[in-house]
């Protein structure tokens, strides 16, 4: 059955196409309970459950999961409320889901559930004099700075994904990006957070009192669902300058990256890519990378005195030199926007190499990223496995990536390099995950990561907001009854 | 993306789908470039969304009827493939999966004989020209037919223009320093004949020899893109004989479509006895921009004559040129050489105009709204004109730039160039 326009805003009207209005489809009305109920109170716009449909919304950039009853595109806080209250009724967990670009798993259904996906909740306003926006989640990330801009004010978080992602997934998995090196992740520009709990109440939170909204952020869905953000802005710097440095050995890169922040330096944007990377966006965009070089690393300085932010370069290109490396200044914007183009685009770009990927991110201590990088290197090399390194190393984030074919290596040898490579992290001091959130990826190895109490302690966390264990089960907390949570791939 | 397309009994083709499958990692980095993905925000209707479709129907777990609908919405304007970072030949997907899926589709009568007349009357110049005509009598009735019928009548220009036959050989001016075959196009010479006209004049100026071989037919593409597989085997292999790319130092087409449908031969042919004289000729095609800007960076171009006032002109960058062909900084060149010229770029500049193909016949909703949005955005440039090289962008954006109450001139690039030469810009 074709969806028929309701009011919602022109550009999006459901449309009877020709082929569509004559030919029966074999799942024509809804096939279950909370479908139907769903569709009688929200509209027949709003709710998909056609198997056509609903196939599509199982998956984010990193798995595959369960495809789900029902699916909802909610178009307000109320429709969200709506949503809730009927899947509660009906006993089927809800999993929230933006642009499922997410990289662990988040919002790919472990069991058959709701979705709610916020693509359609998209309204964004700015306040330029208290240096505000309102946005809710479905707003693409980097519109938020495209609005913001015209005010002379930027909305700093940059997650690579940041024309894919929105900003109800950004605050789920608490995103970085290059700009969180100076600027701070996601996280850092939320003064306040509406969100609706596992009961269909809505509750608005500021960042004082208990810190609700912070609890909420990186919480990946499975405390709340949150339908509208208050987001700080910023004056953007009014000089950049970009240089690009490569190095015969990944070690080098770190120690250059070590040194320059010793000295002082404090980019704006520090990041690493390995050769494998390199070739990767060689073959996608033909820049003219250095395809020998070991490691790139790609640097940002900025600020409002060019007289500091061409010294700090300095810095960092003394401290590269020192290292063995050898440097390159971007001579214009134009080369600067293309390298960062570059560095944004590393991730996908690496599906020229396997098909299936496992994608790490670790973050440690910056005086032990050389140990870790060659470490890691080492263990990939041993392993057989294309294993590629890249990330956020000014922030000690690295994004370790075993590449694989499910049809000729064994995904629990992906598993238990993966496994291996956070055992290196949490024993050089580090954490498990930067900015990727934990999903279903990670979850096996939170036990490594924290002690009993802790996990104990998030747990009750979990408990207080959602009871009943609706919200996005199976992510974040090892099951104490199903210790073996699913590998990363269909 | 990890699947169990069932290769071997899908054949040749079969590979083609499944390598684009396996390439795909579904980041979603597509979903922002892609034109039914902005109008609906549904994820059925995103490059992303449509590859896991064929993929389910490919290897058996969903009924072709459900995926349909969504991926008769898209454009095949491969915005996607020039957004995606892994590699993922959509443009190839797509088309292999509508030529192994057509057979299999049930259409109504009324359907198919659309079909049949879009397929039959666009590749055949006179039998067009001839609808074209009689289409432009039907206009005022516009208001009272059906839908499925006012899209293409919208579409037609208010004067259908006489036919006007091109000569077999164009001789080149002064010294000749080039050969070429052209590819005279279809809907193209009913249309705007003024294209191949002007397209000879400035390769002649430029000392190139043009000739535009007997035997030669449509290039196939709308066939191939509409699932017709057989039909548009059989016009790939009549070019294959009417062009011998041994003859020429390029084949030119200025139709854009035409031009990604001759670069796609290899592909088509993938698999079977003729590939390697695919490759042959398609190694030889060029779109005339690319052509002219060789020339222009050999220092070989002939200088044209400055605009005669100071002139903003928009360039739209038609999705089967900069998408498909990946040409964008070629007719940008081009352009930028005409003395007077201040080019301007269009705001969602990547996002097609909504006429791909068939698309206005098959879908003329969404095609109506994209149409509309890109008027919008290139008359919010304010230009003196507008330039494109493709006949599809040319009909759409001059017929939603007038709705939109614009008198502003909608022109081929070579068309431009002409124009520059005669001192008439
Ligand atoms: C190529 C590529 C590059 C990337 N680069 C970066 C990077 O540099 N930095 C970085 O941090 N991440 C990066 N990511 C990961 C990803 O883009 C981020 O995690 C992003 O925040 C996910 O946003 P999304 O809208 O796609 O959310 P989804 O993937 O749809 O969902 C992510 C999680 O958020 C939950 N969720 C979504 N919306 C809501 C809501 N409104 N309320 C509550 N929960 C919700 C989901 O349940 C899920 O758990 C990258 C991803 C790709 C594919
Ligand atoms: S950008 Fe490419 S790899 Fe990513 S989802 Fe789209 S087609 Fe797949
Ligand atoms: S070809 Fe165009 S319409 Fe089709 S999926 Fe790709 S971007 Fe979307």
């Amino acid at each position: 059955m074709p969806r028929p326009p309701t009011d919602g805003p022109v550009e999006k009207q459901a449309l009877t196409t020709t082929s569509e209005a004559r030919k029966p489809r074999s799942d024509g009305s809804p096939t279950n309970a909370l479908a139907a109920d769903l569709t009688r109170q929200l509209g027949p716009r709003k709710v998909l459950h056609q198997l056509s449909e609903r196939l599509n919304y199982r998956y984010d950039a990193i798995q595959f999961g369960v495809t789900p009853l029902a699916v909802v595109l909610p178009e307000s806080t109320a429709d969200v409320v709506a949503a809730v209250k009927a899947a509660r009724a009906a006993g089927v967990p809800v999993v929230g889901r933006g642009a499922g670009s997410g990289l662990s798993g988040g919002s790919a259904p472990m069991q058959e559930a709701l979705v709610i996906a916020f693509t359609r909740m998209t309204a964004l306003q700015v306040f330029p004099e208290r240096r505000e926006a309102v946005a809710q989640p479905g707003v693409i990330t980097l519109k938020v700075t495209e609005a913001a801009r015209p005010h002379g004010l930027i909305y700093p978080p940059d997650p690579a994904s940041f024309r894919t992602s929105t900003i109800g997934g950004n605050l789920a998995e608490n995103a970085g990006g290059p700009m969180c090196l100076k600027y701070g992740v996601t996280g850092d520009y939320v003064t306040a957070l509406e969100f609706v709990d596992a009961a269909g109440d809505v509750h608005r939170v500021t960042r004082d009192a208990y810190d609700l909204a912070g609890l909420l952020i990186g919480s990946e869905g499975t405390l709340g669902l949150i339908t509208e953000a208050t987001l700080r802005l910023i004056p953007p710097a009014k000089f950049t300058r970009t240089l690009m440095a490569h190095f015969a050995e990944v070690g080098q890169a770190a120690e250059a990256v070590s040194a320059a922040i010793a000295a002082g330096a404090v980019p704006a944007k520090l990041e690493f890519m390995d050769r494998a990377c390199t070739n990767a966006i060689e073959d996608y965009l033909h820049l003219g990378l250095p395809r020998d070089a070991e490691a790139v690393i790609l640097v940002d300085t900025d600020g409002n005195d060019l007289d500091t932010v061409t010294g700090e370069l300095a810095l960092v290109e003394q401290a590269c030199a020192a290292a063995g490396g050898v440097t390159r200044l971007a001579r214009d914007p134009a080369e600067a926007d293309a390298l960062w183009q570059a560095r944004r685009s590393i991730s996908p770009a690496l599906g020229r190499i396997r098909p299936q990927r496992m994608n790490e991110d670790i973050v440690v201590p910056r005086s032990a990223l050389p140990d870790v990088v060659r470490e890691i290197r080492a263990l990939g090399d041993a392993s057989g496995f294309h294993l590629v390194q890249f990330g956020h190393i000014g922030d000690g984030n690295l994004h370790p990536n075993i590449m694989f074919d499910p049809r000729t290596e064994s995904p629990q040898a992906v598993h238990d390099l993966a496994h291996r490579i956070a055992l290196v992290a949490l024993r050089h001091g580090g954490v498990l995950s930067g900015e990727h959130g934990i999903g279903t990826m990670k979850r096996d190895f939170m036990t490594d990561a924290l002690d009993p109490a802790t996990l104990d302690a998030l747990r009750d966390v979990k408990r207080a907001l959602d009871p009943a264990g609706t919200l996005n089960p199976g992510k974040i907390l090892p099951d104490p009854q199903t210790p073996e949570a699913p590998h990363a791939h269909p | 993306m990890n699947h169990d397309i069932p290769v071997l009994t899908l054949g040749a083709q079969g590979e083609v789908m499944a390598h684009a499958v396996d390439a795909c990692v579904h980041c979603g980095f597509c979903l922002p470039a892609c034109p039914t993905y902005a109008l609906l925000g549904d994820e059925m209707d995103s490059p992303r969304g449509r590859i896991v479709l064929m993929k389910e129907v490919l290897e058996g777990h969903l009924a072709l009827p459900d995926a349909a609908p969504h991926l008769d919405r898209c454009l095949g304007c491969q915005g996607c493939v020039t957004a995606c970072p892994s590699g993922v030949p959509y443009g190839e997907l797509i088309t292999a999966f509508r030529g192994w899926s057509e057979p299999q589709r049930a259409r109504s009568p009324l359907d198919r004989a659309k079909r049949w007349a879009i397929l039959k009357a666009l590749p055949a110049p006179k039998l067009f020209s001839v609808a074209a005509r009689l289409g432009q009598h039907a206009k005022p009735l516009a208001p009272v037919l059906p839908a499925a019928l006012r899209g293409p009548l919208d579409l037609l220009p208010e004067r259908v223009p006489a036919m006007q036959p091109s000569p077999a050989v164009t001789a080149a001016r002064g010294q000749r320093r080039g050969r070429v075959a052209l590819l005279a196009g279809c809907a193209q010479q009913a249309l705007a004949p003024n294209f191949n006209a002007a397209t000879l004049r400035v390769l002649a100026r430029n000392g190139i020899e043009v000739v535009i071989p007997d035997g030669q037919g449509c290039c196939g593409a709308a066939a191939l893109h509409t699932g017709a597989r057989d039909e548009a085997l059989r016009l790939v292999r009549t070019n294959l004989r009417a062009f011998n790319p041994d003859d020429y130092d390029a084949i030119l087409s200025n139709a854009a479509g035409c031009g990604a449908g001759l670069k796609e031969y290899p592909v088509v042919l993938h698999g079977l006895p003729d590939e390697a004289q695919a490759r042959a000729f398609a190694a030889k095609v060029q779109d005339i921009s690319e052509y002219l800007h060789g020339l222009l960076q050999g220092g070989i171009l002939e200088p044209t004559l400055p605009a005669r006032t100071p002139l903003k002109v928009a360039y739209h960058d038609a999705c089967h040129l900069a998408h498909a062909q990946g040409v964008k900084a070629a007719p940008r060149a081009l352009l930028r050489a005409i003395p007077g010229v201040d080019l301007v770029e269009i705001p969602e500049g990547d996002l097609c105009c909504g006429s791909a193909g068939t698309y206005n016949l098959e879908q003329p909703e969404l095609a109506a709204q994209l149409g509309g949005r890109k008027a919008r955005n290139i008359l919010g440039t304010a230009p003196d004109l507008i330039a494109s090289g493709n006949i599809g962008c040319h009909t759409q954006i001059q017929s939603h730039v007038r709705r939109q109450g614009s008198p502003v001139p909608v022109m081929h690039t070579v068309e431009v160039l002409d124009l520059a030469y005669r001192g008439e810009l």
